[in-house]
């Protein structure tokens, strides 16, 4: 407990010095401008945003990544209930009720109960990191190479049973991910693998180019095509701050969304994503009158952004422990961490303590800068949501260009993510979904390491993954053995008959 | 991706297909597949002890066709939904500015680069205005400038070497 309280205190030190904190604050501020622009959700956010660190010391960085992270997300809630576009998956629920309350002119009530409900999710989760991060960073030096591969396993298990439709469909997509994530040199043999002689991609894909392409230039496509119009909220923005009979509704929600976005967050294979969808679910069963929901219910709106702020947290557990990025977002992270020489994984917080603790205590600062930030600041996000689509995405296409382009000077990678934007249209109009096949290609390249580390202890014996003998119940790697059939148990669950319709309800909600 | 089977979106009675979504998707990963077990096809695969390069890809390749294929028999059979139209005017412009951009940032720099980029891409949409658009272009380029080259530093070309104040 003292330990902790040293620890936040020495973060505290760092992340309050003005230039950290001027820092932190510019990065919540452009996170949310880009982020605000419908169908840019964090993902596309971050990859554009990235070359602005590139000339900053890595705390100064990664408090600044972190800040453009929240301010990402909570852009994207404003966008939901503003202009009823979810700019990524989790915000697909806040526009149910959020959108609503906005037509009903209570937009300012929806968007103050977001960010105060994301703040109260946010300072919890960060004192749950803070307090998580020691024991479990302990338990990571126990993980062995095998220990590692079954905890992936188990992570893209966790994607399959996550996303939408088919099980089958995503266990091919995210394999097409793993597929992808050969590309490049073996980094044992030196081989060029899938290349096809051309010496660019022999470094392998960036995660920046694929997300890019599959998330920012498709999204635009789709955007393009749906003849839905874009109904930006013309009735007033109203009273921002909800009154106390808006807090007696909203805060039992907010607890509630915490928790379980906290808990959902931290699992593997973007667990986050499930929470606010869960979340809504829950509030919906408890509420007295569960018809309000769908009608503008502030609770609809207050427990899923909590457990949406509050897993987005908890996904960087995984991240800063493990060294395993849960989500894409988190592999961005990795991507822009490598860019400053910091590796992720249980030494950052023996080695370099005030890079960890400073950036943790500066998520706690970011998610009290958004609410300051953005209180005053909705109604310049509401005149930026008026622009038309028709210069709006043109202006995003030249953003992400120039994003690309920055992260390596490099024009080819500006084509590749063209290519990729053309493969992720591809994937949506054939029915697959992109999120699990990101998921898969992060974790491809860390997974096959594991697995031939793994193979050369044991010289060359797969059963190193399940080595137990159930007479005597002598386990050799009991960690692999219990992640490995976890994850058969999530796959057989997810394809029994009457989990998938309950799975089905949850994620056609509406 | 080239590869859109027939597109071709009928009257109610499905005809031997019967969900051309999941036949399509199926069929999607299967040329993936191919492609990639031909780019991997000279890479060894080792022994167990030692797993050589070609192990992991050719494996996943031969997986993500199986799950292709069996995507694609249970497009023939049961019941689901048409594939989407494939929009033209989206990509062909979108992806064109990108490739616009791409082209031209380094031989011609970001004052020509960015108005040319954002012209092109809002000609994805039906109802652009010439007059407004090319003013919004030279406007977004200005401000792309301010901001990563003078603001951020972003050792970005403005101007074709050699020409330009900067």
């Amino acid at each position: 407990m003292t330990d902790l309280v040293s620890n936040l205190s020495l973060g505290l030190q760092v992340a309050l010095s003005l230039k950290n904190l001027g820092l932190c604050f510019l990065g919540c501020l452009i996170g949310t401008l880009i982020g605000v622009l419908p169908g840019v959700g964090p993902i596309a956010t971050i990859t554009m945003l990235l070359p602005i660190t590139f000339g900053l010391d890595p705390v100064g960085a990664l408090i600044m990544l972190a800040g453009i992270y929240y301010g990402a997300q909570y852009g994207g809630s404003t966008t939901a209930i503003l202009v009823n576009i979810p700019g990524e998956a989790t915000s697909v629920v806040t526009t149910l009720d959020g959108h609503q309350m906005a037509k009903q002119g209570r937009a300012g009530v929806a968007l103050g109960i977001a960010a105060i409900g994301s703040f109260i999710a946010g300072c919890v989760a960060t004192v749950i990191i803070a307090a998580m991060a020691a024991p479990l960073t302990k338990m990571a030096l126990l993980f062995g190479p095998a220990d590692y591969f079954s905890l992936m396993v188990l992570g893209l298990m966790f994607a399959v049973v996550l996303a939408r439709g088919s099980v089958v469909k995503a266990i091919g997509v995210i394999l097409v991910g793993i597929l992808l994530s050969t590309v490049g040199t073996d980094l044992e043999s030196g081989e060029e693998r899938l290349t096809f002689g051309w010496s660019e991609i022999s470094d392998g894909l960036d995660v920046a180019v694929v997300a890019m392409g599959m998330f920012g230039f498709a999204e635009i496509l789709r955007n393009l095509e749906s003849t839905q119009a874009r109904d930006v909220v013309h009735a007033a923005i109203g009273n921002l701050l909800p009154n106390r009979k808006d807090f007696g509704q909203a805060a039992a929600p907010i607890a509630r969304g915490t928790i379980l976005g906290s808990i959902l967050g931290l699992l593997p294979g973007n667990g986050a994503v499930l929470g606010p969808f869960a979340s809504y679910t829950l509030e919906k069963k408890l509420a007295k009158d569960g018809s309000r929901f769908g009608k503008g219910a502030i609770e609809g709106v207050a427990g899923p952004e909590s457990a949406n702020n509050a897993g987005a947290q908890t996904a960087f557990i995984p991240l800063l422990t493990l060294g395993i990025p849960p989500n894409a977002v988190m592999a961005l992270m990795v991507g822009a961490m490598t860019i400053h020489g910091i590796v992720p994984g249980p030494q950052i917080m023996t080695k370099q303590p005030q890079l960890f603790w400073g950036m943790i205590a500066s998520m706690w600062i970011g998610n009290l800068m958004l609410l300051i930030i953005n209180l005053p600041l909705i109604g310049l996000w509401v005149r930026l949501l008026k622009v038309p689509y028709r210069l709006m995405f043109p202006s995003i296409v030249l953003l992400c260009c120039i994003g690309i382009y920055s992260i390596n000077n490099s024009p080819t990678e500006v084509i590749m993510t063209a290519g990729f934007g053309i493969f992720g249209y591809a994937l949506l109009k054939f029915g697959l979904e992109p999120a699990p096949l990101l998921l898969g290609f992060v974790l491809g390249r860390l997974m096959e390491e594991k697995l031939r580390q793994a193979l050369v202890i044991s010289r060359g014996s797969f059963s190193t993954f399940v080595d137990c003998q159930l007479w005597s119940g002598a386990c050799a790697r009991p960690l692999s053995t219990g992640l490995l059939v976890l994850s058969a148990i999530i796959v057989v669950i997810a394809v029994l008959p009457s989990i998938r319709k309950s799975r089905d309800e949850v994620f056609v909600e509406d | 991706m080239a590869d859109a089977p027939e597109t071709s979106v009928d009257e109610t009675p499905r005809g031997f297909i019967k969900s051309p979504l999941d036949f399509g998707g199926g069929l999607f990963l299967l040329a993936l597949a191919v492609v990639g077990y031909i780019g991997a096809f000279n890479l060894p695969y080792g022994h167990m002890n030692s797993i050589g390069s070609g192990l992991l890809p050719k494996s996943v390749a031969i997986l993500v066709g199986a799950f292709g294929l069996g995507i694609m028999l249970q497009g023939l059979f049961i019941e689901g939904d048409r594939l989407e139209s494939w929009g033209i005017r989206g990509p062909i412009f979108v992806l064109g500015a990108v490739l616009v951009f791409a082209f031209a940032i380094r031989p011609l720099g970001l004052a020509i680069a960015g108005p040319l980029c954002v012209i092109v891409a809002a000609m994805a949409d039906k109802d652009t205005r010439p007059v407004e658009l090319v003013i919004f272009s030279l406007i977004m380029t200005a401000l792309c400038v301010g901001l990563f080259k003078f603001l951020l530093r972003l050792p970005i070309p403005v101007f074709p070497p050699g020409y330009g104040p900067f």
